[in-house]
């Protein structure tokens, strides 16, 4: 129970910025239908990140530890918005922990996230391809549309609608829905909602320090 | 997977929303012919500027060169820009002498952006006090009596934080007069 319940406060996803400002480091944790993970990271300029991301594949009990750099590749700046492409990518090492026991194996993942942004519409997409040797190969897509029924102004509560399509070939359910709510207040951001095609649900929190 | 990549690029690099405003920002001005008053151009990159809402200055000459939607463009000219947002440390550190100073800033659209330059600014002795305001889309800063902060300074932090200036304002116009 205990592991599921780090699993769940562990857990990474791309939809929280990956790279900060310079010096600054970041916590980023997400639980879904798939996956928890946890990456933390360090933003050594303002366009590259580097961090340690541990994540555990609950379906194949599965779990990746890997060194994750990430690039912003490009932003946007407007006055009303912005908008980013990230690249990633991670290298470590993938263990399987279930009855099977195939052991361990080098794992390496690459990745793309973009994402475009005003203050009451949001929309992104990010896609990860995931190699793990003999502990097989996956790979993902999810796409993310929000809206934010009222404009918070600096350190008051930002709160945002969001809608998730994903896509991953390997799950018996390989596209489905999550309608879920995001809070965001100062350097806090913290996501629940509910896969309704899985019946699963999701939490998400990012923390800038 | 490359392919992907490839086509995700180029699809992005070439979203209406974005190219009009690039597109925008490329046809308003000559570069050659731009007066900014006091601002330091030196290095800044006025291809990532929106310059829709920039205070251009009284020496600004619109007869050198052409507006091609020239009634919306003085509308934007006339309004305010502005003014410096107070709060209680921003009014403590002005009566006691600090300067003020406006930075329009860029891609500023949620607290993270706040955040980020928060850190930043904040970590200079030069900064008394700050404030990033996300409805103007402004940074308010107040710099310590008798300290100073270049255009070139304050460009340079911006970028480590992750933005893009379009404006700064000193003294009276930053105080909105």
């Amino acid at each position: 129970m205990w592991t599921g319940v780090l699993g769940i406060l562990l857990s990474a996803s791309a939809f929280a910025r990956p790279v900060s400002y310079t010096g600054g480091w970041t916590l980023i944790q997400t639980a879904n239908r798939a996956s928890t993970a946890g990456l933390l990271h360090y933003s050594v300029s303002h366009k590259v990140s580097v961090g340690v991301r541990h994540e555990w594949q609950r379906d194949d009990d599965v779990t990746l530890t890997v060194i994750q750099p990430t690039w912003l590749a490009k932003r946007w700046y407007g006055h009303n918005y912005q908008a980013n492409v990230y690249l990633t990518g991670g290298l470590g090492t993938a263990t399987d922990r279930s009855v099977a026991g195939l052991g361990s194996d080098t794992a390496s993942f690459v990745g793309v996230m973009t994402d475009w942004e005003t203050r009451t519409l949001f929309v992104s997409y990010e896609a990860r391809f995931l190699e793990q040797g003999k502990l097989g190969n996956h790979s993902m897509h999810a796409a993310r549309v929000g809206w934010a029924p009222y404009t918070g102004d600096t350190g008051e509560l930002h709160t945002w609608l969001m809608l998730e399509v994903d896509h991953r070939k390997h799950f018996d359910n390989k596209t489905t829905v999550t309608p879920l709510l995001r809070f965001f207040k100062g350097p806090a951001l913290f996501e629940a909602g509910y896969n309704i095609t899985d019946s699963a649900p999701m939490f998400n929190f990012t923390y800038r320090f | 997977m490359k392919k992907i990549l490839l086509v995700l690029t180029v699809t992005l690099t070439s979203l209406p929303v974005l190219a009009d405003d690039n597109q925008k920002i490329m046809d308003h001005h000559d570069p050659h012919e731009m007066n900014h008053g006091d601002m330091n151009r030196g290095e800044m990159n006025h291809d990532e500027m929106d310059h829709g809402e920039m205070n251009h200055g009284p020496e600004h000459n619109h007869g050198s060169h052409e507006h091609p939607t020239e009634n919306a463009k003085e509308d934007v000219m006339t309004m305010s820009v502005p003014a410096i947002t107070t709060t209680d440390d921003i009014s403590a550190a002005l009566a006691n002498g600090g300067a003020p100073v406006v930075v329009d800033v860029l891609g500023v659209v949620c607290d993270f952006c706040a955040v980020a330059m928060n850190k930043i600014f904040g970590k200079r002795e030069e900064v008394s006090a700050l404030y990033v305001d996300l409805d103007k889309k402004t940074l308010s800063l107040v710099v310590n009596k008798g300290a100073s902060l270049s255009d070139q300074d304050i460009e340079n932090l911006a970028k480590r934080a992750g933005y893009r200036i379009a404006a700064i304002r000193r003294d009276a116009e930053a105080l909105g007069g």
